[in-house]
């Protein structure tokens, strides 16, 4: 039972964190049709950011914020010099432009910065454990758990009371209607990919806590994996990218933790068919919409 | 992060170091050439990168002394694999149409036999940069060696040093991504079972998960509970592991392998604080691998911060070592003169390749994490018996 609760928390930990990094996509794609492929990127650069503030001798959360502000900005910048003049091209183009920006932003930090991963000393505050009812909680976990929370609220109040926000609810089911409607495209865009930034960054954060390290390719696992939540949860929905991030995390922690040690090497693609046999269940997600764009 | 290293390394594949003199078809015979294909971009970067930087060392002290033997000057090719397989073998084949005398290869297996196979179809003596695996030259041919410790002397040497402290049941922790992350654990069980240790369970991560929870929270559900716990993983998953054990309460020794020989490692805080692991070489006082240090930080104006450069130097002291018994620039004459070579004086200590199949013998150092710095706890040579086979 003790362990059960705790797996559960596990799966809640790791599975926030792939909704912050989905709901990310899920935003630029709602919004511009894109996956961005570079969206785990802004991870690194949330990394890189963290790094050389810590090394300037600035304190740990000055390092945090300015971490997830790079990521904002670089997203925003992102969309200005890539996306922007591609806006009107096929989605294939799209797609290949963010895997360009993504390979361009690994070869600059492999070159510019180095290709060895670099320290990020990371406070004992963020190790030890919080005893809850009598269960070891991480603290990772456990902000881990409460930041996605916040996050979540934060953003479903302002999609769903400022005016931008209702605009991009209202360009997600129909760009061109919200344009003729007087609405403005570009802002609509740049606060899309504002607030993937900051997912990515706050996601970022949460993620090198763990790990204690930035590498030039640290962003591409999440990415993929944010990518599959994405699908799962059904293209196009918001909520669904979340639902999607977390069912993910839960299936990927109850295999790890529950199979048995024989059946351990086939975690990976068992967790995959899962996903797929989800995918037969529902073609187009979870909360995905039948009318879903493609 | 300079410009100069930025131009460097993308330039990477038209700039001859070393020497500095462009190798065009026409060499003179008195010139060893050595090519160097490696991952100089891409994931074996950190690898490969720093290989290289002992590499040049070398070949500037020794062409700073006349050359190998005091005249025949060594002259180096660079070209990057960007840590592609298939870019591994275009860049051996172009080394080997620019007429090199000895071949660099990668630091991991894959790309090591992809442009091992070209090097052995041109009967040119091939190393792999700090590849591990044991059965690499075997796989590739008579004319492929390995350069770095191989994974069942590591593993024996940490079995030992286990068994030693009194540990009796063990955790081991792998990964089947690699082989460095597969096999090293496995021959680490393999040792440990036969010196009297008992392998309570082996759990399995994938590479790059950031999340150890699951596994961790299996840790605290064993019984007998584990006295020791030991893996090869290295960055980032390493940290990521042993942050979240010792978040759970956990605080069993933890025993790793030389991927974990890195500044991350040492900025952990109390978490890796006692962590034991091994790798090439320490630079004790007086010890060759401290003058090399001092040699290092000399020609790049910055301390040594991994071990990998020093491995990167010892394949070039083979190499002259080698070339010089052979007394020519033929291959076949430096395979077997190399094959011969006993007890040749490098960074890291002594290394030896007469009667082990290509895979040199070479001391394995243990050290301790401890207060953020590398404690030196010994220099291991099992006996062979214990050494698992490959």
């Amino acid at each position: 039972m003790d362990i059960l609760v705790q797996q559960t928390v596990n799966a809640l930990s790791l599975g926030g964190t792939y909704a912050l990094l989905a709901l990310g996509l899920a935003m630029v794609f709602s919004v511009l049709g894109l996956i961005n492929f570079a969206h785990g990127d802004l991870m690194t650069i949330t990394g890189y950011g963290m790094f050389f503030c810590i090394v300037a001798g600035l304190p740990f959360p000055v390092a945090v914020i300015v971490g997830i502000l790079a990521a904002v900005f670089a997203a925003v910048l992102m969309e200005r010099i890539a996306f922007r003049p591609v806006r009107d091209a096929s989605t294939a183009t799209m797609l290949l432009t963010s895997f360009a920006v993504s390979t361009i932003l690994h070869m600059l930090f492999q070159n510019l910065i180095s290709a060895r991963p670099r320290p990020i000393p990371i406070p004992s505050m963020f190790a030890g454990a919080i005893d809850i009812l009598g269960f070891d909680i991480g603290a990772i976990q456990a902000i881990s758990i409460c930041a996605t929370a916040l996050l979540l609220f934060a953003l479903t109040m302002f999609l769903r009371r400022s005016m931008l926000g209702i605009a991009m609810r209202a360009a997600s089911l129909d760009f061109p209607t919200t344009r003729l409607m007087g609405i403005n495209a570009n802002a609509v865009i740049s606060t899309a990919f504002a607030i993937s930034g900051l997912l990515a960054g706050v996601a970022g954060v949460l993620w090198l806590a763990q790990r204690g390290s930035v590498d030039p390719l640290m962003g591409f696992l999440p990415v993929l994996k944010a990518f599959i939540a994405v699908v799962l949860g059904g293209l196009g929905s918001l909520s669904g990218a979340v639902v999607g991030g977390l069912v993910l995390g839960i299936i990927e922690v109850g295999l790890r933790a529950f199979l048995p040690e024989e059946l351990l090497p086939f975690r990976e693609s068992i967790a995959l068919s899962l996903v797929i046999i989800l995918l037969l269940i529902r073609p187009e997600g979870l909360l995905g919409r039948k009318e879903a764009i493609r | 992060m300079t410009i100069s290293r930025w131009l460097k390394t993308t330039a990477m594949s038209a700039v001859l170091v070393g020497a500095g003199v462009m190798a065009g078809p026409a060499v003179a015979q008195d010139t060893l050439i050595i090519g160097y294909a490696g991952g100089h971009t891409g994931y074996l970067a950190p690898y490969d990168q720093s290989s290289l930087k002992g590499v040049q060392l070398a070949i500037e002290e020794i062409n700073a002394a006349g050359g190998i033997g005091g005249n025949m000057p060594i002259e180096l090719i660079v070209k990057d694999t960007r840590s592609d397989t298939a870019q591994a073998q275009v860049a051996a084949q172009e080394l080997v149409d620019e007429g090199v005398h000895v071949m660099i290869v990668s630091c991991d297996v894959d790309p090591a036999v992809a442009s091992g196979v070209v090097a052995q179809a041109a009967e040119i003596p091939a190393v792999s940069s700090c590849a591990s695996t044991p059965t690499l030259p075997a796989a590739v041919g008579p004319y492929m060696f390995s350069n770095y410790t191989a994974d069942n002397l590591q593993a024996a040497v940490l079995a030992e040093y286990a068994r030693e402290q009194g540990y009796n049941n063990a955790y081991v922790l792998l990964s089947r991504d690699t082989p460095y992350t597969e096999k090293l654990p496995e021959y680490f069980s393999e040792a440990f079972g036969n010196m009297g240790g008992n392998v309570v369970m082996t759990g399995e991560y994938t590479m790059g998960q950031q999340d150890f929870s699951a596994e961790v929270t299996n840790i605290t559900g064993l019984d007998p509970q584990p006295d020791v716990i030991m893996t090869s993983a290295y960055e980032p998953d390493f940290p990521a592991f042993i942050k979240q054990l010792r978040a759970a309460g956990i605080d069993t020794p933890v025993l790793g392998s030389d991927g974990i020989d890195s500044p991350t490692t040492f900025s952990l805080g109390d978490v890796s604080e006692g962590v034991v692991f091994s790798n090439a070489g320490f630079p004790s006082p007086g010890s060759s691998l401290e003058a090399y240090e001092t040699a290092y930080e000399a020609k790049y104006g910055e301390p040594n911060d991994t071990i990998f450069t020093a491995t990167g130097y010892d394949i070039i002291k083979v190499v002259a070592a080698a070339v010089e018994q052979a007394g020519s620039t033929d291959g076949a004459a430096i395979r077997d003169a190399w094959d011969n070579l006993e007890d040749v004086q490098v960074a890291t200590g002594t290394m030896t390749y007469k009667g082990q199949e290509r895979v040199p013998v070479r001391v394995v150092a243990l050290n301790r994490v401890s207060d953020g710095l590398r404690e030196h706890v010994g220099d291991y040579s099992p006996d062979p018996s214990q050494i698992p086979a490959p």
